[in-house]
């Protein structure tokens, strides 16, 4: 075999603590190796074609790049060898940048690392062999999880572009957040009417199938061709009668349920339709609270209902959907602040979240825009904000910033002085982070014109005054500006409520097949470079699931997640990776453990002529993970370009030492 | 029929054992038992085919081997099989990794009392002298009676068990068989010390070089016969074993110190989760290699981490054998944070 091998400088990143010229010299003296040199920039044209043009003029059978991680420059690489006649396969990288130049300063023992590198890597590629991508047919269909803003967005996105789109949405109606939201910073435009159209979009588009009320079940499958379960909760109401004429809503008895849309600051009933312009507009029936159901009674919607839609024995339904990809986009949910013992545990029925407040803001909210206080509907003349609720607070494990409160804090401020001229605004807080387009103006514009009040500092307790004015709330907090403690006597506090995870999206994530970090948000691939996609090709993510986001965050990455799956499903067929477990029948003892252990399903037992069994691999479905390699007893499945005498070899290429210094 | 006189227990349990192989002969192609050995402290396996053979049975102290050894090799055929406790846990293990079938196997289950470790007695006497051996009483607290022939004539000899007792033994919590389809015998209670793993903690107990020089010791005295996978009743890969294969190339044919101690830890590795400590290995290491050791250490991690021991209970999933996301004791998800 005649080897190559290229050590990269990186600039300085890597030349400035390892002696690049050395290890290519120590690489000289390796087994196969024929030619090593060292270049500054590997993955430039120049370096890319010294590549091309050695492996040509010294007929080379493999090239091994010393130099950054291969996940960011393996592909690269990867086609140059290609480009030069060999298979890509026969390529290997040691990553002297991240493993060795980027943790340690000692130029001396950097050196011996990265030889050490280099060393393991040019004895795999000894071992390494030609592999070929099988090719496979797509699903040009595309599933999107959350039907928030960034999941309209995507699913319309994606629609135009020419996908048929499955859109799943947990509760009855799409529109998520941003439905609730009154008006939007920075500017103050009507959150659903700029929504609205959207909704209206996703609930007409020939291309957009809509599942309401449902839940993704299980996904199995590849990228290009995924196979979705998705229970479609009943609703007790028939979807395809039903006109969302809200009869039945007038009539319901039980009028004592906690309105959802509208955060609990008012009642709805059993059966009910969210909002006016739910998408679909459609009633369903809350089975925990219904006369009908807790009590056997009832049954005023069946009667009433002019389209006779309502009927009570209808059940969960599990439909299964063939798609290619998958965009997850599901969002948000809220700090519960009741945790928060010092802002009253929840006690305090004038102290609200902010979203509540947005319902109370709101024209179409249960107090038709007008704020009133929770406890006596009197309107506030005083409203206290405080900022960082459940954000940047490791006392309650929310160390991160929630990225939006300081903007919607300001709008609300500016609304409440909209709303009722002679209030006063105060806002408590620790830092302004207005980095938009607009966003510090806008800001600025609650301070001087609107003339809010911004306090620099932490609300240490808020409690009820005594004395006349008695059914105010008393906010004790530091103003560190002044250096002093600051009391104010408040009608109202809005909490500005940081965001959380989605409830259930750790398990989600587990059923796509995604990482997620430990707050509950999923994982991109690369913060900086691929931020839409996950680890799990053919998995996209979209909006506030990924990291809290404002509105324009949400929707960018939501076409871009569109985008990535346009591109993605363009081809008719994709190669799949050769990378794979591979099965040895003849020293298969068909145990069966491998396909006990495989996390994808992608083992299953053959039988042979005789009878006996044998484990196949199904190779568009083998993520290459190794789990079924490393629990064969017998070693009868090996991982193609990670076979067990590749790693063997690059432990005894790594071991020599020891070897050298124990007798035996 | 020959009574043997230095069988432990009532004779009455012979007489049962042999009714019940006599009955189920028509249903089997033969069942595994003990016989008598080359010498009186040895018993060996004997297959018994028809009525005939159940004279060549013996059961007492002397029958330490695992049948179970035998098994796998034999897959295809029905099967009628002698166990102890012990061994009983090596069917568990088979059974539960499919690579016996539960129909095919007619059980004949043996409460035990203990067995002999001749490695003990060979310490203190030269068990070549021995003409005639009986265990006297329980292998518990008995005595082991040996006539031994010298120059001066014959002369007898009482060495008592207790001290003879396989390690296995003492700490033995599984005197029943666990899964049989014939129990011969009453039950008997556990008398087995709860496993301290007290073995593992005076080697633990040396430093790091110390254990390092322990190991180097008593692996450079390997002679890769491999009697330790052949008596293994899990070693399951028969001919396309790691060490013997050249694809993938784990081991060489050198006689290093290296490759001898990179088969035991693939051995040990390739039985975690799954070793049910009954000993055979060490037993029949030529040289005496203290090999058991690497297993139970491994036993006692799966034990920590998985709450798990092998061959216990027939519809357990052993740990290593299934895919969790989430394992109870095993925090992965912190260590990224």
């Amino acid at each position: 075999m005649r080897i190559g091998v290229m050590v990269c400088h990186c600039g300085n990143n890597i030349a400035a603590t390892v002696d690049c010229e050395a290890v290519a010299a120590a690489a000289r003296e390796f087994p196969d190796v024929v030619y090593a040199t060292d270049h500054m920039y590997a993955c430039s044209d120049p370096g890319q074609g010294t590549i091309e043009k050695t492996i040509r003029e010294l007929k080379l059978d493999g090239v091994v790049v010393a130099s950054c991680s291969p996940r960011m420059h393996e592909v690269t690489f990867r086609r140059a060898v290609e480009r030069a006649g060999l298979n890509r396969y026969m390529f290997e990288m040691a990553n002297i940048r991240e493993h060795v130049a980027w943790i340690s300063l000692d130029r001396k023992r950097n050196t011996e690392k990265a030889i050490d590198l280099v060393r393991m890597a040019v004895e795999k590629l000894r071992y390494d062999r030609p592999l070929t991508a099988k090719s496979f047919e797509v699903q040009k269909r595309v599933l999107i999880i959350g039907a928030g803003v960034a999941g309209i967005q995507a699913a319309l996105d994606c629609a135009e572009g020419g996908l048929d789109v499955v859109l799943v949405e947990r509760k009855q109606s799409i529109g998520g957040v941003m439905s609730k939201l009154d008006k939007t910073f920075p500017t103050v435009d009507c959150s659903v009417c700029v929504l609205g159209p959207k909704m209206v979009d996703v609930g007409q588009h020939p291309r957009i199938t809509l599942h309401a009320l449902s839940e993704v079940e299980e996904l199995s499958g590849y990228v290009g061709n995924f196979e979705v379960k998705i229970r479609k909760k009943t609703p007790f109401v028939d979807w395809t009668k039903c006109t969302g004429c809200g009869a039945c809503l007038e009539k319901c008895p039980s009028r004592k349920v906690r309105d959802g849309h509208n955060e609990g600051i008012c009642t709805t009933t059993a059966i009910n339709i969210p909002f006016p312009q739910a998408i679909p507009k459609r009633a369903a029936i809350d089975a925990t609270v219904c006369l009908r159901f807790t009590k056997g009674k009832c049954g005023v919607c069946q009667k009433i209902c002019p389209a006779d839609a309502v009927d009570y024995d209808l059940k969960d339904e599990v439909v299964t959907e063939k798609v290619g990809a998958v965009i997850a986009a599901t969002g948000l949910d809220l700090f519960d602040h009741t945790k928060c013992g010092e802002y009253g545990g929840g006690r305090y029925p004038d102290v609200i979240t902010s979203l509540q407040y947005e319902r109370m803001l709101s024209a179409s909210g249960p107090t038709a825009g007008h704020i009133k206080r929770p406890s006596d509907g009197r309107e506030p003349k005083t409203v206290v904000f405080i900022a960082c609720v459940g954000s940047r607070d490791r006392s309650v494990d929310r160390p991160y910033c929630s990225n939006f409160c300081c903007m919607y804090t300001a709008k609300q401020a500016i609304l409440t002085r909209d709303h009722i001229p002679d209030s006063r605004a105060y806002v408590f807080y620790m830092d302004i982070r207005a980095t938009g387009k607009g966003y510090e103006e806008f800001v600025r514009r609650a301070q001087e014109e609107y003339d809010v009040q911004y306090v620099r500092g932490r609300v240490a307790q808020i409690y009820p005054s005594t004395g006349p004015d008695g059914d105010q709330l008393v906010v004790r907090g530091a103003d560190t500006l002044l250096g002093a403690q600051v009391e104010i006597k408040a009608d109202l506090v809005v909490l500005a409520v940081g965001a959380e995870s989605a409830k259930g999206a750790g398990a989600l994530a587990e059923k796509l097949r995604i990482s997620y970090d430990a707050y509950g948000f999923f994982l991109e691939s690369h913060p900086k470079l691929r931020p839409v996609e996950t680890n799990t090709v053919g998995v996209f993510l979209a909006g506030a699931c990924q990291a809290p986001k404002d509105i324009p965050a949400s929707v960018a990455q939501a076409s871009a997640a569109a985008g990535k799956v346009l591109a993605l499903l363009s081809k008719d067929k994709l190669e799949s990776d050769p990378q794979i477990a591979q099965v040895q029948t003849i020293r298969c003892i068909g145990c069966g453990k491998c396909e006990r252990t495989c996390p994808f399903g992608a083992i299953r037992m053959r039988e042979l002529r005789d009878g006996s069994k044998r484990a196949e691999v199904v190779e568009t479905v083998c993520q290459g993970c190794g789990i079924c390699s490393v629990t064969c007893p017998v070693r009868a499945i090996q991982l193609a370009h990670f076979t067990d005498s590749q790693l063997l070899a690059e432990v005894n290429a790594l071991c020599r030492t020891w070897d050298e210094n124990t007798e035996s | 029929m020959a009574s043997d006189p230095f069988a432990t227990g009532a004779a009455s349990r012979m007489e049962t054992l042999r009714s019940k192989i006599a009955q189920e002969l028509a249903n089997v192609d033969f069942v595994l038992g003990y016989g008598r050995g080359f010498d009186p402290l040895h018993a060996t396996p004997v297959t018994v085919r028809n009525e005939k053979d159940l004279d060549r049975l013996i059961f007492d102290a002397t029958c330490v081997q695992n049948l179970a050894t035998s098994l796998y090799g034999l897959r295809g055929k029905r099967l009628g099989v002698v166990v102890k406790g012990c061994d009983s846990r090596s069917i568990v293990q088979l059974l539960q990794e499919r690579l016996w079938e539960r129909e095919n196997l007619v059980i004949f289950g043996l409460p035990c009392e203990g067995v002999l470790d001749l490695a003990k007695l060979r310490a203190s006497m030269d068990i070549a002298s021995v003409k005639e051996a009986r265990v006297e009483g329980s292998p518990r607290d008995g005595l082991l009676r040996l006539k031994l022939a010298g120059d001066g004539g014959e002369r007898v000899r009482d060495i008592e068990t207790r001290g003879l007792l396989a390690d296995k033994c003492l700490r033995c919590q599984h005197p029943n068989p666990l899964v049989y389809d014939h129990l011969i015998g009453p039950e008997i209670a556990p008398q087995g010390a709860e496993d301290d793993y007290a073995d593992l903690a005076a080697l633990e107990k040396l430093s790091t070089q110390e254990r390092f020089d322990f190991w180097k010791r008593q692996m450079g005295r390997c002679i890769r016969c491999y009697a330790c996978r052949n008596a293994c009743p899990l070693c399951v890969c028969k001919h396309v074993c790691l060490a013997d294969s050249r694809e993938p190339h784990w081991l060489s044919a050198e006689a290093t110190l290296q490759e001898k101690w990179l088969f035991q830890v693939m051995h040990a590795l390739h039985l975690a989760g799954r070793c049910t400590e009954c000993g055979e290995c060490q037993r029949s290491c030529p040289m005496g290699i203290p090999i058991l050791l690497l297993k139970r250490m491994m036993n006692r991690e799966l034990k920590e981490l998985f709450n798990y021991q092998a061959g216990v209970n027939l519809d357990a999933v052993p740990p290593l054998h299934t895919f969790l996301m989430e394992e109870d004791r095993i925090k992965d998800r912190g260590l990224l944070w």
